[in-house]
């Protein structure tokens, strides 16, 4: 025997590492310095134990009758997983490896069985209301723009009607009736009124004062848009301030400035940790309904993300400036301004128009708890039962964002080239005077507009609602009773379960999906390059709506409750994961796959030897991205009728319940903090 | 006159970086700092403008003891003291003019400099430091359009903005070609001969430093194993300084 294979060897007997681990999983593999799988090994044990137990005595998942003893099945699933955690303790013991699959398998059949169950999902409801899903299919194609009228009666005009009107009109038979933009259009982009004059307008002379002149007035998207862009500006400018008091090596300059450094961080952390949407059930209380909160809202948790960007892009600034200028004798100010301030400004640009994009999107929901915008107009149409008012309302989000979405994608790319301007192709200073002073005066013009529409009131502001105070003290003395609790964490765990099955819903579907949207493969021929364009175009505008929106639909097709927030949030996510996945297959490297094909591997020993191991790693990294945004969303999915903690949140905050209501944020944060620094460290990991 | 009176420097982390070095460095000198990577150079060359704060010893800088004086009074110090770097460390996306502007920031108000507002004659002196140097046609080119002698060179200019009696140059030739370096060097050598400026200067290849330098300082492992004239360096000093494995090189 040679000492390298003695070295391998930890225990030459493997006895004892197979009893520790039949005693106690994990601890086997844990003594032979396999610490982290062993942990890992025995926290899942423990987790699996614990579900089995809380769903079987609270929903009685997997019941069965053994004679006299009511047990749950899925305690066999854990034993075989057991079972096998001693087989790998053995394997390592005699130096080999036991393959993880089987173990994964047992525990998946574990969760996913609760977790189907749970979430309170009825594949039967699905067929058996399947009229119900066509009729909202039916009226999403054919949303409310355009209305004909017939002998004075309105109807809606859709694609159909449309058809036979232009035909008629191109043949120069007489039309069936009138048409105009519907009502429904115009209140969602706006219209003109008459309106009594502005003070701007009577300042300037061009009405009387308290007469009534012809206005613009804007509809739901365009304050849904003016709410976007309002909040991008105020956390900018909120966000650079704290930003600095967040970057440690700006920080730790100052005596006492490192508690300051962390004190920020973690006021950042945990209002991150809180939805935009939730923000929103606050703000009002303080400022009432209406876009204003929503733009407050927006913008609260909109500083906590920029200034979490914006402090680690400080932090990672080229200090060779900061020296230099420190050794001419400049002071901190000064070196602030001249050394720290240009290497930052493209990074801090880019970052604020990711964020316009991110804003614009919970924009278009925030009317859900908020009111105004969209979101708001979403809730009132559904409530009547307006279908086909709510499809133009789809349609309209998706045209916004995906153009938000392009435009920000475009001019980040533009600011973080960033190469210098060549000497010749500088423009002469005037014509840049005139240009700039243009942007600036469309700058303004379009921040009072936005500002006027958004009904931003200092006053309002100053001077919170009654109950504020009262939602204050009750956030800080939260209800800890054990039953308040153990519903919090039931709900917060029916909402973990839907984002997991979500993820893996919309991943099942996106994984065949994303071969069709990726171009080097579609790319080839005529035929299939439109299949790409295809495929992109369905994932780009399923994208570009929030999940809120999404869940009327599966609400009226399935019912309220945790299954309607699920196969919403597995809409959204299908469509991010099907773009993240498209990506990683059109970044495959060429290399490797040429290196095998060379060595005259058949074309499946390729796939297995050169494109799977490029593609299967960043794959389980967004699937785990996605359940970590999914959390997120599916704790404020119940807002729209999709159950989980979302649900609990509002009724509490509904009936006054803030201490209880509080209860909810405080394991929100913890756990959708948990969440991200779990999928942080675990993608770290996979990379 | 610039005296250093048994300097050490311990950082935090235990690594001692300058041990008890004591040296004179007398008006007009050009003072080459020599030794390996890791000897302790940029340590000492960092706590004369106290970039670095020295854990014990005295610098006297015109007689005056400024490892003692506040942090507010020793800005007014720096003033004196330009400083010229390997990296440059300019601003690389600031313009040139606004490279060489900075130097003057511990000249001007706070307020006014922070809004970009600069004197008249600060501007001109800007304009004048960049013609020194051969770059006035570059004033308003970004910084990182230039090439690595051209940045190097605007370093020289923004460090002139200073009005400086003494310049600290660490390795300022280390990452440029060597043609380069005689250039930058030369424009060192000018300002030690033509205005008197004291230079002190670390540099890797001992050839630069018998063809620039008037006197030198060698390092190694924190401690100051050599002072004197350039060419008193021989071959048994040249291996005390480098140990004995060291060749000598020499630059084009």
């Amino acid at each position: 025997m040679t000492i390298s294979e003695k070295t391998l060897k930890p225990l030459t007997n493997s006895t004892p590492s197979v009893w520790f681990s039949l005693i106690i999983p994990g601890l086997g593999q844990f003594l032979q310095k396999r610490r982290e799988r062993g942990l890992l090994i025995f926290l899942i044990t423990l987790t699996l134990a614990l579900l089995i137990q809380w769903s079987l005595t609270n929903q009685g998942v997997g019941k069965v009758n053994l004679g006299t003893i009511t047990t749950s099945w899925l305690w066999l699933p854990l034993i075989l997983f057991w079972i096998w955690n001693v087989l790998d303790a053995r394997a390592f013991a005699a130096s080999k490896t036991f393959t993880i699959l089987p173990g994964i398998l047992f525990a998946a059949i574990v969760i996913y069985v609760i977790a189907w169950q749970v979430t309170g999902i009825k594949l039967d409801r699905l067929v058996e209301r399947f009229n119900d899903a066509r009729t909202v299919a039916t009226n999403l194609l054919n949303p409310d723009v355009i209305t004909i009228s017939v002998q004075g009666q309105d109807q809606i005009c859709a694609w159909k009607c449309m058809y036979s009107y232009i035909s008629d009109k191109l043949a120069g038979r007489p039309t069936e009736g009138v048409i105009r933009l519907s009502e429904n259009f115009l209140n969602i982009l706006g219209r003109m009124k008459l309106m009594p004059a502005s003070t701007w307008r009577v300042n300037l002379g061009l009405a009387e004062s308290g007469s009534k002149v012809n206005t613009f007035v804007a509809g739901t998207m365009i304050e849904t848009i003016a709410m976007g862009l309002m909040a991008t500006l105020f956390s900018t400018v909120l966000a650079i301030p704290v930003s600095f008091l967040a970057a440690r090596n700006i920080m730790s300059r100052f005596s006492g400035g490192t508690a300051i450094y962390y004190g920020m961080r973690g006021i950042l952390n945990v209002v991150r940790a809180i939805d935009t949407i939730v923000w929103g059930l606050i703000v009002i209380v303080w400022v009432g309904l209406g876009s204003f909160a929503g733009v407050i809202a927006l913008t609260i948790h909109s500083v906590a993300a920029l200034g979490k960007l914006f402090s680690e892009e400080i932090e990672h600034i080229d200090p060779g400036p900061v020296e230099a200028l420190t050794a001419t004798g400049a002071n901190l100010i000064q070196t602030i301004r001249y050394a720290v301030i240009p290497q930052i400004v493209p990074s801090f640009l880019a970052y604020s128009l990711l964020r316009w994009d991110i804003n614009m999107r919970s924009a278009t929901v925030i009317g859900f708890v908020a009111g105004g915008g969209i979101g708001f107009f979403v809730v009132e149409t559904t409530r009547m039962g307006g279908y086909q008012q709510y499809a133009t309302a789809l349609w309209a989000v998706a045209i916004v964002i995906i153009l938000v979405d392009y435009i920000s994608a475009r001019w980040r790319e533009a600011i973080l080239s960033d190469q210098p301007q060549r000497e010749e192709s500088k423009k002469s200073t005037a014509l840049n005077n005139l240009r700039l002073a243009f942007y600036v005066i469309l700058g303004l013009a379009v921040f009072i507009y936005c500002w006027n529409i958004t009904e931003i009131s200092i006053r309002s502001l100053l001077h919170p609602g009654k109950n504020f105070g009262q939602l204050i003290l009750d956030f800080v003395s939260i209800d800890l009773t054990p039953k308040v609790v153990q519903v919090v964490i039931q709900q917060m765990l029916v909402t973990i379960f839907q984002a997991m099955l979500a993820t893996t819903l919309g991943a099942l579907i996106a994984l065949p999906f994303s071969f069709l949207a990726a171009k080097n493969l579609m790319g080839r021929n005529q035929f299939s390059i439109w299949l790409y364009y295809l495929a992109r175009g369905v994932l780009n505008i399923l994208r570009s709506i929030e999940a809120l929106l999404y869940v009327v639909i599966f609400v009226f097709w399935v019912g309220i409750g945790p299954f309607a927030g699920m196969l919403a949030l597995a809409v959204t996510s299908f469509a991010l994961i099907g773009k993240l996945f498209s990506e990683a297959i059109e970044n495959i490297d060429d290399g490797p796959i040429e290196a095998v094909t060379a060595t005259g591997a058949t074309p499946l020993q390729v796939i297995a030897y050169a494109v799977l191991p490029q593609i299967v790693p960043p794959f389980v990294s967004y699937l785990i991205y996605q359940w970590d945004i999914n959390v997120r969303m599916a704790t404020i999915i119940g807002f729209a009728g999709g159950g989980g903690i979302g649900l609990t949140l509002t009724t509490f905050f509904g009936s006054l319940q803030y201490h209880k209501a509080g209860t909810v944020v405080a394991v929100i944060v913890i756990i959708v903090a948990l969440m991200d620094f779990a999928s942080a460290k675990l993608r770290q990991a996979l990379i | 006159m610039l005296k250093v009176e048994n300097l050490s420097k311990v950082y935090p982390n235990g690594t001692q970086a300058l041990k008890n070095v004591s040296f004179e460095v007398k008006d007009g000198e050009f003072l080459a700092v020599i030794g390996l990577s890791g000897s302790g150079k940029s340590t000492l060359l960092r706590c004369i403008n106290r970039l670095i704060e020295p854990t014990s010893g005295k610098i006297y800088w015109d007689g005056q003891d400024i490892t003692a004086i506040p942090i507010s009074e020793m800005r007014k110090i720096r003033r004196q003291i330009g400083m010229i770097f390997q990296q440059f460390n300019l601003v690389k996306r600031s313009s040139v003019l606004t490279n060489v502007l900075s130097g003057r920031l511990g000249y001007v108000n706070t307020f006014s400099s922070s809004l970009h507002l600069f004197a008249a004659a600060d501007r001109a002196k800007a304009l004048a430091s960049l013609e020194q140097v051969g770059l006035a046609n570059k004033a308003q080119v970004r910084a990182d359009s230039l090439s690595g002698g051209q940045q190097q060179r605007v370093g020289i200019a923004r460090a002139l903005m200073q009005d400086p009696k003494l310049i600290l140059a660490d390795e300022p030739v280390a990452s440029l070609d060597p043609v380069l370096a005689h250039s930058i060097l030369k424009y060192l050598e000018q300002l030690n001969k033509d205005r008197g400026i004291m230079v002190l200067c670390s540099l890797h290849f001992l050839d630069l430093v018998h063809r620039y330098a008037t006197s030198a300082i060698a390092l190694k492992d924190g401690e100051l194993v050599f002072q004197g004239l350039p060419k008193q360096i021989d071959d048994s000093q040249f291996k005390a300084i480098y140990g004995q494995e060291a060749e000598r090189v020499s630059v084009v």
